[in-house]
């Protein structure tokens, strides 16, 4: 594949199309491969780099290391667009992506023309949800529960309680065979995300935002993740909101076509 | 870390006019100049090289769900054939035939200076793959043919009518009709539903009828594709250790092709995978892997 070598580890990407480049970052146990329902209508406009974070897919990693980190996630991806030198660039993140391509804005605004973020992860802060949990959140507790089980080997079972903890009870076992399988591919990356140290969004983060922002849900999508894209959007300042009909937290390939019309409107508007 | 490093670039200003940006002048993904064509593709992995050829309507992604286990053995490279995403193309200009994608993979493997490699083709890509085992043998080490397209003829299928146009080849030309016309989910539709039955595009996620999409003009092509039959002694020319696979469940012409072509290339072998149709390595990754990487290491 192609690499950018960034703090010191080779991070691979995909590169199809020409125009304005757009950077995606994929979520929780995705990698390149997650974005291909949205690459052709897309790179029909844009140069889109679709890239894999530091441990996932084509690494096979063991889940054996220190640097699987929110940090070093985010730091990666603020090297990598630099290595790429092609000035500005869109940002878009799914999910956990999201909570990426949100902290880089937070820090090097300077580095993007627009953001876009797909249902982005994380927990609110007392400024943003006055009814906060005390930590660990739920959402925590799920994850450590996963890796356990990728830990000793119950693969499938570690992805069926992270997968139903997001889309419903029975949500895996309904998944189709392919799409279970990428997600397998990056399974051990779940032991790195116990302790990846996010931390919880705070109404100033939200209000430092310089860019052009579009939030982006599916209307079916229910809990924390739902939560969380409604309470942030308020307060980032050039923010839009759409919510894709029909489409819950992976709405990008349950509606490609509707997912890239609002893509492609927000980015040349 | 200091994640506020300098950045190695002179930072545009945030309002600087978007045509002042400068965009990269080489071509994206990894590619290879094969035949006058930038060929791309993905390659991941070490070990053995083992290159992939995509069927009709599909692209490079179509791997997607045995790249992970595959990898972990060898060196995967999946093409995009002539025309096919990430091409946008417009079902015209430029050459799109059985004969050209041949020539293109002969060129593309001898580009690629590997040594001989392993070649996995599935659908049309498996029929590309046995011409390039039957022209190429020296260029190729194992031949993995999962559920290859074309037809029989009357030397493999004493019933078979040579020069009568087959029913699936009128049913692809009114296809590539209705996406000529604009109506690119209807020719889909009808294509789908012409190989594995009424109902068929209804029922497909939206992420794999999306990758459809992204190649539907290349079934304009299609109609020019000129794809001779196979013959026996086409078969019996095949010198590569040949594995055919299939879906246990797929109905129509593709399985009688591959267990009439497997009857006639020297010790080959057949494996079929239960509950599985014709884009069995998506429905059964793991199954699939399992019998490639055992097929591969023997």
């Amino acid at each position: 594949m192609q690499t950018l070598h960034v703090n010191g580890y080779d991070i691979a990407y995909l590169e199809v199309g020409a125009g304005q480049p757009l950077v995606c970052v994929h979520g929780t146990l995705g990698d390149f491969r997650t974005w291909s329902a949205v690459l052709g209508p897309l790179s029909r406009q844009h140069r889109v780099i679709s890239l894999s974070l530091r441990r996932f897919f084509p690494e096979h990693w063991d889940g054996v290391g220190d640097d699987y980190l929110m940090a070093q996630h985010v730091s990666d991806v603020i090297g990598f667009i630099e290595k790429l030198g092609s000035g500005q660039v869109d940002l878009m993140g799914h999910s956990r992506g999201g909570h990426l391509a949100f902290r880089v804005a937070c820090q090097r605004p300077e580095l993007l023309r627009k953001l876009i973020l797909a249902e982005p992860g994380g927990e609110l802060d007392s400024s943003l949800d006055p009814a906060v949990a005390p930590s660990p959140s739920q959402r925590a507790a799920g994850i450590a529960v996963s890796a356990e089980k990728v830990k000793n080997g119950d693969i499938d079972g570690g992805l069926k309680v992270f997968f139903d903890g997001i889309e419903g009870d029975g949500a895996w076992a309904r998944l189709p065979a392919a799409a279970k399988q990428q997600l397998r591919d990056n399974a051990f990356t779940l032991i790195g995300q116990v302790g990846e140290n996010r931390h919880p969004y705070r109404r100033t983060d939200a209000e430092s935002i310089r860019t052009p922002t579009l939030f982006i849900g599916g209307a079916e999508t229910r809990g924390a993740l739902a939560a969380v894209h409604g309470a942030l959007a308020p307060y980032v300042p050039f923010a839009k909101t759409a919510m894709i009909p029909g489409g819950g937290h992976w709405m990008f390939e349950q509606a490609p076509q509707e997912f890239c019309k609002v893509v492609l409107d927000f980015l040349a508007g | 870390m200091d994640t506020r490093a300098k950045p190695a670039y002179d930072v545009p200003c945030i309002l600087a006019p978007l045509a002042l940006i400068p965009h990269p002048a080489e071509p994206p993904m990894q590619t290879l100049h094969v035949n006058g064509y930038d060929m791309a593709y993905l390659d991941i992995g070490h070990g053995p090289p083992l290159v992939c050829v995509h069927g009709s309507l599909c692209d490079f992604r179509i791997w997607s769900p045995v790249l992970g286990p595959l990898t972990r053995k060898h060196r995967v490279i999946a093409v995009s054939l002539r025309h096919f995403f990430p091409e946008h193309w417009d079902g015209h200009d430029g050459s799109y035939s059985i004969a050209q994608h041949t020539a293109d993979m002969i060129d593309f493997i001898e580009k690629l200076d590997a040594g001989p490699v392993d070649l996995m083709g599935h659908s049309r890509g498996g029929h590309v793959s046995f011409r390039v085992a039957q022209r190429r043998p020296e260029l190729l080490r194992k031949l993995i043919l999962a559920e290859p397209g074309g037809e029989l003829d009357p030397t493999l299928d004493p019933g078979a009518k040579p020069g009568a146009p087959s029913p699936l080849a009128a049913r692809f030309a009114a296809s590539a009709e209705k996406i000529a016309a604009g109506d690119v989910d209807g020719g889909l539709k009808f294509f789908m539903e012409a190989l594995e039955g009424p109902g068929t595009w209804a029922r497909l996620p939206a992420t794999p009828k999306q990758l459809l999409r992204d190649n539907a003009y290349t079934l304009i092509g299609q109609v020019r594709d000129n794809r001779p039959p196979f013959s026996r002694a086409d078969a019996e020319a095949i010198e590569n250790p040949t594995l055919f696979i299939g879906g246990a469940n797929t109905k129509g012409m593709l399985p009688q092709v591959l267990h009439t072509l497997a009857k006639h290339v020297k010790g080959s072998q057949i494996a079929m995978i239960p509950g599985a149709t014709h884009p069995m390595f998506e429905q059964a990754p793991q199954k699939y892997c399992e019998i490639v990487l055992e097929f591969l290491a023997g």
